[in-house]
C-alpha cells in the first residue's frame, strides 16, 4: 500500500525542472531523429543529432540571428584574395578534457574531411576547400578552389572542429561511435540514453565566451507532438519544438506559463511539374503552355489559409520569404484565374473531349497524379483542393498519398506527374541551396541521380548558377539570384506554395532570454543563439523546498487518488472472493 | 535414446525455420521501395557523390545475391553488422531495446493474463447473466480500440489529472535517492503504457478462456463430477480450468514470443525506448541491418517460446506425447 502511495505521489523532482545543484533547461524535440554522436556520420542537417553535436562542438564562425557570420572559434578573419582567408583563432579555449585548442586541431579536422569522401555532411562543407595550413599556433589559412559565396555563411557554419589528440587515434571512422564526445563548446556531454532517447549536458564553466546561464541542459526526444504538447503544458519540459502543427497551437496557448513563439522557417512547400523529356510522367507537362496554364489554376494564398490555418506565408518564388533581400520582389505572379487557365489550354490546342477531360491533338489525355509524401497531412489537403480546381478546367487530377521512400525513388527517376514536397535549408540563410536543384547537371538519369525532380534544363540558368556561387560581392550576387528566379518563373518549373511558420513554445514562467525576445529564423540550437542567452527567471531552488508549478492545471489531490485506487482494488478482490463463495448452478450445460 | 532423437529432430527443425525466416526477411526489407540513402538525399548537404559513397561503403551497390551471401556469412560468425544511422553495432542497439521492452511487456502480459483468466472464468461461470455480458462487452470494446488512440487518451488523463510523467523510461536528471527511488521512478513512468497495453491485451485472453471453459462444461466428466457431489469451487478449478488451460497455453506461448517485438503503437506514443520504437525508426530510415537483427531476435524468441510450450504440453496433459 505504501508502495502505491509512493508511486502515485509526484515527487518534487517532477514538479520542477530543478536539479539538485543549479538549473536544468529541458528541451523537447519532436520527431527529429537523434541517431549518432559522431559528426562524421551526420547525414541530416536538421535532425536531432545535428543539435546534439553542435552544443558540444564549435565551428570557426557561427550564425547570428540574421544569418551573418560572427566569431566562434575564429575571432576575426581577413580575405587576402578571393580564394584565401586567414583566420585568427581564440587563444584561451580548451577542449572539454583540458587540452588546449590550437590551429593544429583546425588543420587536422579540415584535412580529415578532405581525405574522407564518405563523410556525408562534413564532406559537403569542405567541398570547395583546396588546402589548409597553420601560420602559427593561433592562425590558419584556408584556400578555396575558386571564390565561394557560400563559404562563410553556410559551409563554415556546419564544419565542426574536432580534437586532433583524440581523433587521430581512431582506427575506423565508419564504425566509431564517439561515445564520449569532447569538444570546445558551451556544453559538455555527460551521458545519453542511447538512440532516440535523451542527452544530458553540463555547462562548460571554461567556455571561452563565458559560461552559459544555465547549469545543465537536457535534449529529449519525443516521437509524437501530442506528447510534446502535454509535456510542456505539465511543466515536464521547458522548451518544445521544432515544428508544431497548427492543430496543437490552441493546446499550447491555453496552457498558463507557456509562451508560443513563431517564425517563418527557411523552407518552402512547392508544386513540382515533371517536364523531363526522358521521364515517364504525363508528356503534356513538357509543354510550357500547359505548365503556365496550370500555374494560373493554383491559388497559393488560399492554400496557406485553408491548409495551414494561417500559419504559413504564401511565397512567389523558389526562395523562402525569410531569406529577405534574396527574394526577388519583382518576379511576376501567375494570378489565380481559372477562366484564363481554361482559355490558355484551349488556345494551346487541348480541347475537352467527350467526357470533359482535355485531350491533346495526338490523343493524350490530361490525366495527372498529384502525389504527396506520406508524412504531410496538410499537403494532402492542399492536393485535394488543387485537384478540385483542376477538375473545373477539364483535368482529370487524382491526389494520392505515397510512401516517402517510394516517392523519393520516383522523383529520382522522373516517374511522377506532379507532387507537392518541401525544400528546407536548416541552419543557413544563404540562397544557394534553393537554387541548386535546377542546373542541368542535377538532372542526370540513374544510376547517377541528381537533385532535380523537375528535369529542368536551361543553359542560361546553368551559367547564372555557376556565377552566383562564385560571386562574393553581395550586390552583384543578389542581381544574379534575382535573375534566376525570373527564369524559373518564365519556364514555370515549380509553383511555389508557402513558407510555413515554425511554431515552438517556451515556459516563460521559468526561463527568459530568447535572443531579441523572439525566435530567430535559424535552428537556434545549432547556432547556439538560444543556448547562450537563455536564463532562469528566479534563482535555483533546492529540492527540499516543494515548489509547485504555477501553471499546474487543477487535478485530484494525492489523497483522493490513493483512496480511489484502494477502493477499486478492494472491489476487485471482494468480487473475486465472492465469485468462488456463492453456490448457484453452473449455466454452461 | 528415443528422447535424444526426438530432441535432435526438433532442434534441426527449428534451425531450418530460423534460416528460412532469415532469408525471407532479407529479401522483404530490400523489396521495400526507397534506398536508405536516397531518402536522405533531399536534405540539404548530402551531395550525389556522398550518396554514392555511402552506398558503396555499406555494400548496397553490390548485386542482391552477393549481399545475401555476405549477410549469411556475417550472421553465422555472430556479427549482426552496424546500423546505417548510428554506426553502432546492431547487437548493442537491439539488446537494450529488448530489455526495455521485456520490462514493460512481461508485466503487461502477466497482468492481462491473470485478469483475462479471472474474467474469462467468471464470464463462463455466469454465462448469460448481465455480469457476463457486460464484462465480455467491455473487454471486447477495449480490445478493439486503436492502441494509439487509447494511449493518447490515457496520457492526457494521466498527465493532466494525475501528474504522471509524459514519456520515456526515467527522469533524466536522475531521481534523487537510491535504488528504491529509481524503482519508484520507473514504475511512475510505466503506469500509463502498462495500462494501455493491459486494457488492450486482456480481451483476447478473456475470449479464449471463456470459450475453452464453456467447451469443457459440456463434457460428460463434468456431469459425473457434479453427481459425485464435488463442491462448486473444486469443480471449477480442479476439473474445469485444468482441462481448459491447454488452448490458453498456446495463446500465452505465442504472445510471449511476439511480445519481444514490442508494442509499436504504445512505445511510439509514450517514447518508451523498446524494440517497437527501434523497429519503427529503422523502417522509416530503411536501416536494413537493424531491421534484420531485430527480426532475427524476434524470430528466435517466438520459436523458442513455442518450443518451450511444446515441451510443457505433456506436463499439463499426459495424453499429449
Amino acid at each position: 500500500m505504501t508502495l502505491l502511495v509512493l508511486v502515485l505521489t509526484p515527487t518534487t523532482a517532477q514538479l520542477t525542472s530543478v536539479h539538485a545543484q543549479g538549473t536544468t533547461f529541458t528541451v523537447g524535440w519532436g520527431a527529429a531523429v537523434m541517431d549518432t554522436l559522431n559528426p562524421t556520420a551526420l547525414t541530416l542537417y536538421d535532425g536531432g543529432a545535428y543539435n546534439i553535436i553542435h552544443a558540444i562542438y564549435d565551428t570557426l564562425v557561427r550564425s547570428d540571428t540574421s544569418g551573418s557570420p560572427i566569431p566562434d572559434l575564429a575571432t576575426s578573419w581577413t580575405y587576402k584574395d578571393p580564394t584565401t582567408v586567414d583566420f585568427q583563432l581564440v587563444q584561451n579555449a580548451t577542449w572539454h578534457d583540458g587540452q588546449p585548442f590550437t590551429s593544429d586541431d583546425v588543420v587536422f579536422t579540415v584535412n580529415l574531411f578532405l581525405t574522407h569522401k564518405e563523410f556525408p555532411l562534413m564532406r559537403t562543407y569542405v567541398q570547395t576547400i583546396k588546402s589548409v595550413q597553420a601560420i602559427d599556433k593561433y592562425t590558419v589559412e584556408i584556400q578555396t578552389t575558386k571564390p565561394d559565396a557560400t563559404f562563410m555563411d553556410y559551409r563554415l557554419f556546419g564544419m565542426v572542429i574536432l580534437p586532433r589528440h583524440i581523433w587521430e587515434a581512431v582506427p575506423n571512422y565508419t564504425s566509431y561511435t564517439n561515445d564520449n564526445p569532447v569538444g570546445t563548446g558551451p556544453f559538455k556531454f555527460v551521458k545519453w540514453g542511447g538512440q532516440n532517447t535523451y542527452v544530458l549536458y553540463d555547462a562548460n564553466a571554461n567556455y571561452f565566451y563565458g559560461k552559459p546561464h544555465i547549469d545543465h541542459l537536457v535534449l529529449r526526444y519525443f516521437t509524437s507532438y501530442n506528447a510534446l504538447a502535454l509535456a510542456i503544458q505539465s511543466g515536464e519540459i521547458d522548451y518544445a519544438g521544432p515544428l508544431f502543427t497548427p492543430a496543437l497551437v490552441p493546446t499550447l496557448t491555453s496552457a498558463s506559463g507557456v509562451q508560443v513563439i513563431t517564425r517563418p522557417d527557411p523552407r518552402y512547400y512547392y508544386f513540382c511539374f515533371n517536364q523531363y523529356a526522358q521521364g515517364s510522367g504525363n508528356p503534356l507537362l513538357r509543354d510550357k503552355a500547359v505548365r503556365i496554364a496550370l500555374s494560373h489554376a493554383i491559388d497559393n494564398e488560399e492554400l496557406a489559409k485553408v491548409v495551414w490555418a494561417g500559419f504559413a506565408v504564401p511565397q512567389n518564388t523558389v526562395i523562402p520569404v525569410v531569406l529577405g533581400h534574396w527574394v526577388n520582389p519583382n518576379t511576376p505572379k501567375y494570378d489565380f484565374d481559372l477562366k484564363k487557365a481554361a482559355q490558355m489550354l484551349d488556345d494551346a490546342g487541348y480541347k475537352p473531349g467527350s467526357d470533359g477531360i482535355r485531350v491533346s491533338s495526338k490523343g493524350v489525355r490530361m490525366t495527372l497524379k498529384i502525389e504527396v509524401p506520406s508524412n504531410y497531412a496538410e499537403e494532402y489537403r492542399a492536393a485535394q483542393v488543387i485537384a478540385g480546381w483542376w477538375k473545373q478546367i477539364g483535368i482529370d487530377a487524382t491526389p494520392m498519398i505515397t510512401d516517402v521512400g517510394t516517392l523519393a525513388d520516383e522523383a529520382v527517376a522522373w516517374k511522377h506527374d506532379t507532387f507537392i514536397w518541401v525544400w528546407s535549408a536548416g541552419a543557413t540563410l544563404d540562397p544557394d541551396w534553393f537554387l541548386s536543384m535546377f542546373p542541368s547537371s542535377e538532372s542526370q538519369p540513374a544510376p547517377n541521380p541528381g537533385l532535380s525532380d523537375s528535369g529542368f534544363n536551361n543553359a542560361t540558368y546553368d551559367a547564372l548558377y555557376q556565377q552566383q556561387i562564385t560571386t562574393t560581392d553581395p550586390a552583384k550576387r543578389e542581381a544574379t539570384v534575382w535573375q534566376m528566379q525570373d527564369i524559373l518563373h518564365q519556364e514555370a518549373v515549380y509553383v511555389a506554395l508557402y513558407d510555413p511558420l515554425a511554431v515552438q513554445a517556451i515556459r516563460s514562467d521559468r526561463f527568459t532570454g530568447l535572443p531579441g525576445g523572439t525566435l530567430p529564423p535559424l535552428n537556434q540550437f545549432a547556432t547556439n543563439n538560444l543556448l547562450l542567452s537563455v536564463m532562469p527567471i528566479s534563482a535555483p531552488v533546492e529540492t527540499t523546498t516543494a515548489t509547485t508549478t504555477t501553471g499546474a492545471p487543477s487535478g485530484m489531490s494525492t489523497e483522493t487518488l490513493t483512496v480511489i485506487v484502494v477502493v477499486v482494488i478492494a472491489i476487485i478482490v471482494i468480487a473475486a472472493v465472492a465469485m468462488t463463495r456463492r453456490k448457484p448452478q453452473p449455466k454452461g450445460q | 535414446m528415443v528422447k535424444l532423437a526426438y530432441f535432435a529432430r526438433k532442434i534441426a527443425g527449428l534451425l531450418v525455420t530460423v534460416f528460412l525466416v532469415l532469408t525471407f526477411n532479407f529479401y522483404l526489407f530490400r523489396i521495400l521501395p526507397g534506398n536508405p540513402f536516397t531518402l536522405l538525399f533531399r536534405g540539404a548537404g548530402l551531395s550525389a557523390e556522398a550518396m554514392r559513397g555511402l552506398n558503396a561503403q555499406f555494400g548496397l551497390d553490390k548485386p542482391l545475391w552477393l549481399q545475401y551471401l555476405i549477410y549469411l556469412r556475417n550472421t553465422a560468425s555472430g556479427s549482426l553488422g552496424i546500423s546505417y544511422q548510428t554506426r553502432a553495432p546492431v547487437l548493442g542497439l537491439v539488446i537494450p531495446s529488448v530489455i526495455n521492452t521485456l520490462i514493460l511487456l512481461s508485466v503487461a502480459s502477466a497482468i492481462s493474463m491473470v485478469a483475462g483468466i479471472l474474467i474469462g472464468v467468471f464470464a463462463a461461470w455466469r454465462r448469460g447473466t448481465k455480469i457476463d455480458v457486460s464484462a465480455s462487452a467491455i473487454t471486447l470494446v477495449l480490445y478493439s480500440m486503436p492502441t494509439f488512440w487509447l494511449g493518447l487518451v490515457l496520457m492526457f488523463a494521466g498527465v493532466i489529472y494525475f501528474r504522471l510523467p509524459v514519456s520515456g523510461m526515467s527522469t533524466i536528471t536522475g531521481a534523487a535517492g537510491g535504488i528504491f527511488a529509481q524503482l519508484i521512478d520507473l514504475m511512475r513512468h510505466m503506469i500509463l503504457p502498462l495500462l494501455t497495453l493491459v486494457l488492450g491485451l486482456t480481451g483476447q485472453y478473456v475470449l479464449v478462456m471463456k470459450g475453452a471453459l464453456l467447451d469443457v462444461f459440456t463434457e460428460d466428466y463434468m456431469i459425473t463430477a457434479r453427481a459425485k457431489g464435488i463442491s462448486n469451487r473444486k469443480l471449477l478449478w480442479d476439473h474445469g480450468l485444468r482441462n481448459a488451460v491447454l488452448p490458453m497455453m498456446t495463446l500465452v506461448a505465442l504472445n510471449v514470443g511476439l511480445s519481444i517485438g514490442g508494442a509499436v503503437q504504445t512505445e511510439t506514443v509514450f517514447s518508451w525506448p523498446g524494440m517497437g520504437l527501434l523497429i519503427y525508426r529503422a523502417i522509416l530510415a530503411r536501416d536494413y541491418p537493424v531491421l534484420q537483427g531485430a527480426f532475427l531476435i524476434v524470430t528466435i524468441a517466438v520459436i523458442f517460446a513455442n518450443f518451450v510450450a511444446d515441451m510443457l504440453y505433456p506436463l499439463l496433459d499426459p495424453r499429449v506425447t
